[in-house]
């Protein structure tokens, strides 16, 4: 099956300009126009809540930006989550009211995640002969907004790499699940990539889910490596964990964001599970070995939408940095509403898992004042990097989102588990983990060294948020 | 068969799981699917067949004495589809109604089409 459109349409008794200053107004004027939006304009990043029903009630975030805008008569979204598609907004005179027409665009994955939804299984046309790597992602939940271009990343790599021939002579399939920002979730849509064939699964989620698939899939002789961004920990023939540690982005943040801004006393706040704990217990070694002062530590739980008590919390505590260790949406919330209660008069925030993803919902207004550390950034100046940005704008054009940290290394992951394939000679898991887990690679990044130990050594890179994106500034 | 059907139909575990089964078989006969679902009987899996089947989800195919099920894939993809139609058009007519109550714009709580 191919593409579908859908169609609606409705008559409106104001003028299309009236219509049209309803969309991102937050008026109550339906799920669609009551979409998440700092400027109506092109570019501009855009969360529609869809009330898309299924077993699980809560609404799902279409992501996405405005990709073409003629006030009053047409409004386009781009949206890349949890499927790729356009919503287009039509609005036109007719008699002394305005005929609003709806178009959007349903593909044949995004039929296959609806029915996933609402607990339909969806078996995956596989093609024959083909070499099966799973991608766990996140495509919905609070997590969605820190995943938009993962899919992206890895389908550009799979290009590339089938233009060089495949892996061992046969065509790369990429088969995609998505962990909902939910470990049990997550564990069920691995179950089914091992099922389509998958000996191997690239996991960019949350390690909450990395955990969970990690146990659930023992003695699979599944290989799992976990791209992004983690505490570490998980060993085994069969594991390898890619991405920053918490303490090297902590040492490489830490004395710069004191020596610029002059503050010392920290405030430490994140969601409540495994990743931020130990991003903090990290964070109690290092922060008073540079000079620094804890004076306040927060939890709140993955999904939290409301963060006045704990914005107050870190107001009344006298903090001028905060370590925040929020993920996807919910550093999204938290830190517009540091932003609108004026929390950035007196702070700024490291945030370890701010990338240019999430940092495009933040808006730039609510952004600055943020700053962000890994080893990646999309304006990195490596050649490496340049060439990457030019080929990911070339194949998905110049609304795609943003690459970043996140989901840059999702693309490394897949050229980093070919290469080892192809160095391995063979199609065993075990060879493959082998080759990879002791190795030295060059990638956009830059060099990355894995020593057999789980220790994973790269450049970090400290960057501020300027106009809802992020600046690199070398540290010294 | 309206959308709550395929729905309500999805929402009982044990047809989840003959859904399951049968996503991952092609075909089966009755009695092959009664051996991997085995937290009830062979006439519980009758009857939840036939659930399945009037909400879309699975076909049945007949060939002598015996009967073969699979997921129907189409009915299922026209059914999402077709909610999916009916959520965006709830949002036009909410805009509608927000344009025709204008009391209604005022409540901090937005309202949810759907």
């Amino acid at each position: 099956m191919g593409g579908v459109a859908l169609r609606a349409e409705q008559q409106v008794d104001a003028t299309p300009s009236v219509v049209y200053d309803l969309f991102g107004a937050g008026t109550g004027a339906g799920w669609v126009f009551d979409a998440v939006c700092d400027r109506v304009e092109p570019g501009a990043s855009v969360s529609i809540r869809a009330p898309l029903g299924g077993p699980d009630p809560s609404p799902v975030e279409l992501l996405g930006r405005l990709s073409r805008v003629r006030r009053p008569h047409l409004l386009e979204i781009r949206h890349e989550q949890p499927w790729r598609g356009h919503v287009r907004l039509h609005l036109d005179r007719a008699g002394t009211g305005t005929r609003v027409r709806l178009v959007a665009e349903l593909d044949e994955r995004g039929v296959a995640w609806l029915l996933r939804r609402h607990g339909h299984p969806v078996r995956d046309a596989v093609p024959a002969g083909s070499h099966r790597v799973g991608l766990l992602t996140t495509k919905s939940g609070p997590g969605g907004v820190f995943a938009v271009a993962a899919e992206n990343a890895a389908e550009l790599a799979r290009e590339e790499i089938d233009g060089e021939g495949g892996v061992l002579g046969r065509p790369l399939h990429l088969a995609v699940g998505d962990d909902a920002t939910d470990p049990a979730t997550g564990v069920s849509e691995a179950r089914r990539l091992v099922r389509a064939g998958c000996r191997t699964i690239l996991v960019s989620t949350t390690s909450a889910t990395f955990v969970a698939v990690s146990a659930a899939l023992a003695g699979t002789g599944v290989l799992l490596v976990h791209t992004l961004m983690n505490e570490g920990g998980i060993d085994g023939p069969l594991r390898v964990q890619l991405g920053e540690r918490p303490t090297d982005q902590l040492a490489t943040a830490t004395g710069p964001m004191m020596a610029r801004t002059g503050g010392r006393r920290w405030f430490l706040a994140g969601n409540d599970y495994l990743w931020p704990h130990r991003c903090h217990a990290a964070a109690r070694e290092v922060i008073p070995a540079a000079g620094g002062l804890l004076v306040g530590e927060r939890f709140a739980p993955i999904g939290t939408r409301d963060f006045s008590p704990l914005v107050e919390a870190v107001a009344a505590s006298g903090a001028d940095l905060v370590l925040s260790t929020f993920v996807g949406a919910d550093a999204v919330a938290f830190e517009r509403q540091c932003h609108a209660m004026g929390l950035r008069d007196r702070t700024r925030t490291l945030s370890l898992a701010m990338d240019e993803s999430t940092l495009a919902y933040v808006g730039s207004a609510a952004a600055a004042g943020i700053s962000g550390v890994s080893g990646y950034f999309q304006d990195l100046p490596t050649s490496g990097n340049e060439d990457l940005v030019r080929r990911y704008r070339a194949a998905y054009g110049p609304w795609a989102p943003p690459l970043s940290t996140l989901s840059e290394s999702v693309y490394e992951a897949l050229r980093m588990y070919v290469a080892a394939v192809r160095h391995a000679g063979e199609d065993d898991p075990y060879s493959i983990a082998r080759e990879m887990r002791t190795a030295q690679f060059e990638l956009p990044r830059g060099t990355v060294t894995l020593d057999g130990t789980g220790a994973v050594a790269q450049r970090l890179y400290l960057a501020d948020a300027a106009a809802s994106t992020f600046r690199v500034s070398f540290p010294g | 068969m309206d959308t709550s059907q395929a729905f309500d139909a999805l929402a009982d575990p044990v047809r989840r799981e003959i859904l399951a089964v049968l996503a991952d078989h092609e075909e089966c006969s009755a009695g092959e699917l009664s051996a991997h679902v085995s937290r009830v009987g062979r006439t519980a899996v009758s009857s939840h067949l036939r659930i399945l089947r009037a909400a879309g989800l699975v076909t049945e195919r007949r060939a002598g004495r015996f009967r073969y099920y699979a997921v129907d894939h189409s009915g299922a993809g026209q059914e999402v589809i077709r909610h999916l139609q009916g959520l965006f058009q709830s949002s036009l007519d909410a805009v509608r109604a927000a344009v025709e109550e204008p009391m209604s714009s005022a409540r901090p709580d937005r309202s949810r089409a759907g």
